[in-house]
């Protein structure tokens, strides 16, 4: 499953994020290299949302923040509607971004505890302004209505709040600059599902609202299939398969993907697949298996697996394409 | 480890066909400036050899108090224990559960990276309950903690046993808490969150691990867990709690495929599954639960029901049973009583409360 090539962006004056041959590699001890993402590509279109789904460990979360340049990226493209912001330095970089925006998961401590939450939404408003380059009140009282805070309560501090009123905060202060992008690393994973429903319904309120374009974050499958238009499904730094969403829950080909879909418990099964389970522990990004790196895991590895790097590439006439030697072809039953 | 002596441990019942563990009517609540907080109030179960009891609900509803306190694990002069639990045949409320620990009753912990000491070594940690509670020698010590780790996955036992807990993965960590739980033989096992941080692959394997290990041993356990898809398939029974009170109770398949409570049902349309389209709008539950100080008079979930009627808003519903399922809800789910006020709720377009019901019978 290392999958390189980019058979998959698509050539559509609509696409508003196009990230190309990502790497993001982090210096451990003396000799060794972190390998966090190795050559990860896609793309996403205006209004479109992107889930980025894999384990722990294989790269989501710093290619999300490889996107807004915290930190940079060792090499590759990140084009923001044609602007490639790798290249932007220092203030021309700041005034960009306003335009891509996180939220985070865990909402308590990604608010300041000293602070009245009304400060900290309006913190980014009071730097940049809006587009008049003013701002009131009243489009701080505006936002907290819009993400189901009472603007009585704009005066406390966030331990007042409980974990997902803390999160519609977050997002508030994510949408007071008015983001075209709204990166979502892992926001539901810390709140009960009771309250992950509702911060859910609320970004898709929002999405539609405020005309955004999602990169959304998950571990969580059904999260991801719940909220995407296309899945990206990473393994140690590399992407595996990318489809769109229905596609690509409905007919997996990576055995990594049908490994994930088999291992979710279901409260009401109704996904049939019987992959087995995948055997050993994740490598160490620092020492990457050659050729495809799920090589050392996979039901299916044979000789080229492990010498040739497997290429992203698409399976049927659907938007599904996979970086497998082996790829599976049965459908799930659903 | 000198200081801590273990006196004698009881003896195993004689009766292998009497419940393990029977809790009844059981209270725990703690003293706080406003008032006593209720935080498990009158919970009955009882639990057999080789079973499992999943215990499922939202934070805050008092399913974490409830095994701990069966532990013995929340000591504290502001709490009040009333009730009555026995273990094998001794009643252990009010007792200093200590003895038990060990080798007669064991407890997983959710955070595998914040319950192993950071500064000790793997095999020392599995190795003290087992110089402790079995009166093993260095050496004994360290040949059993191999045998454990080997027994639960851990590839290359003899290295891991000198290493420090941040040089496993959090799936290892989880693995070795496991090793120290059962390391004497427990016939109690409570397993809090197990696999909540971890990843659904590793979570498949600790589950599928705790299953195997149940059955070899005969042993009993509670699975303690929010996510209702691991307590539909690694459960016996279940118990669904919210603000201290149990809402719901029955074998497991029995809740699935007759759910009777409102609370139940409205925590398993809440989640997205994989067969909903793209995009599929969610069911939220409104709100938030309940104040365990001053909980509202009446039903604890009736603020966030959509079938609440007036009733609901004044009288507590107490659990009543239909054979071995029990609900504590005057409109249960699935009956007539529940379906008319539903139908009222969506006729005047809300609840009893004031919550808004829309036509197709939906909160909000």
């Amino acid at each position: 499953m290392a999958g390189t090539g980019s058979a998959h962006l698509r050539d559509d004056p609509n696409v508003l994020l196009r990230v190309e041959d990502l790497v993001v590699e982090f210096k451990a001890g003396r000799k060794g290299t972190v390998h966090a993402v190795s050559g990860v590509s896609f793309d996403v279109m205006d209004g479109e949302t992107l889930g980025l789904v894999g384990e722990s460990g294989c790269g989501k979360s710093t290619t999300a923040k490889a996107v807004i340049q915290i930190p940079a990226p060792t090499s590759g493209e990140v084009l923001y509607n044609g602007t490639d912001l790798a290249a932007l330095k220092g203030e021309d970089m700041r005034r960009m971004r306003p335009e891509i925006q996180m939220i985070f998961q865990d909402p308590i401590s990604s608010l300041n505890p000293r602070r009245k939450i009304r400060d900290v939404i309006s913190e980014g408003l009071a730097v940049w302004g809006d587009a008049h380059g003013t701002w009131s009140q009243d489009r701080i009282e505006e936002l907290m209505i819009a993400v189901g805070i009472d603007p009585k309560y704009g005066d406390r501090r966030p331990h007042q709040f409980s974990g997902g009123q803390c999160q519609r905060i977050g997002i508030a202060r994510a949408l007071a600059l008015d983001p075209k992008v709204l990166i979502c690393d892992e926001p539901v994973s810390a709140l009960d599902v009771s309250v992950q429903a509702q911060v859910l319904n609320l970004l898709e309120d929002m999405k539609t609202r405020y005309g955004l374009t999602l990169l959304f974050i998950s571990h969580d499958l059904s999260v991801v299939k719940n909220v995407s238009d296309r899945i990206i499904v990473m393994y140690l730094g590399k992407a595996a398969e990318i489809g769109d969403a229905e596609e690509l829950y409905h007919r997996p080909r990576h055995p990594y993907t049908r490994a994930l879909l088999a291992s979710i418990p279901e409260p009401a099964p109704t996904v049939d697949v019987h992959e087995g389970d995948i055997a050993g522990e994740l490598p160490s990004p620092i020492n990457p298996p050659d050729g495809c790196r799920f090589n050392t895991r996979c039901p299916h590895a044979d000789d080229i697996c492990f010498t040739d790097e497997p290429i992203m590439t698409q399976v049927g006439d659907a938007d599904h394409f996979v970086a497998c030697h082996h790829p599976v072809d049965v459908t799930i039953r659903t | 480890m000198s200081e801590i002596t273990i006196e004698a441990v009881p003896e195993r019942s004689a009766d292998p066909n009497a419940p393990l563990l029977e809790v009844t009517d059981y209270r725990v609540g703690f003293k706080t400036e406003r008032g006593l907080a209720k935080a498990v109030d009158g919970v009955t179960f009882r639990l057999a050899r080789g079973r499992t009891l999943g215990i499922v609900g939202e934070s805050g509803s008092g399913k974490s108090v409830l095994n701990r306190s069966i532990m013995g694990l929340v000591v504290s002069s502001n709490q009040i224990e009333e009730g009555s639990i026995t273990f094998d045949g001794t009643e252990i409320v009010d007792t200093d559960r200590q003895p038990f620990w060990g080798n007669r009753m064991s407890m997983i912990f959710q955070d595998p990276m914040t319950s192993l000491n950071p500064v000790m070594k793997v095999g020392k940690q599995i190795g003290e309950p087992l110089k402790l509670h079995l009166g093993m020698d260095k050496k004994q010590a360290r040949e059993r903690a191999t045998e454990l780790l080997t027994q639960v996955g851990i590839p290359e036992p003899t290295r891991r046993l000198d290493q420090y807990p941040h040089e496993l993965s959090g799936g290892m960590r989880q693995r070795v808490m496991i090793a120290i739980a059962l390391a004497g033989e427990p016939d109690f096992l409570v397993a809090d969150e197990p696999t909540t941080a971890l990843d659904v692959t590793v979570q498949k394997y600790i589950l599928d691990l705790l299953g195997e290990l149940q059955r070899d041993r005969e042993m009993a356990m509670t699975l303690i867990t929010h996510d209702l898809g691991v307590a539909r398939g690694r459960t016996d029974d279940l118990l669904v709690m919210y603000g201290g009170r149990v809402m719901e109770q029955a074998p497991t398949e029995v809740l699935f495929s007759a759910m009777r409570h409102p609370y139940s049902e409205a925590l398993l349309e809440s989640i997205p599954t994989l067969d909903h389209p793209k995009h599929t709008r969610l069911n939220p539950i409104p709100g938030s639960p309940p104040d365990i100080v001053s909980p509202p008079p009446g039903c604890r979930f009736a603020p966030r029901c959509r079938y609440a009627q007036d009733r609901c808003a004044t009288d507590l519903p107490e659990l009543v049973s239909d054979g071995n399922h029990h609900y504590a809800c005057f409109y249960p789910v699935g009956t007539e009583a529940g379906a008319e006020a539903l139908q009222t709720n969506i006729e005047r377009g809300q609840t009893a409360v004031g919550l808004r019901v829309s036509a197709e019978g939906r909160l909000g």
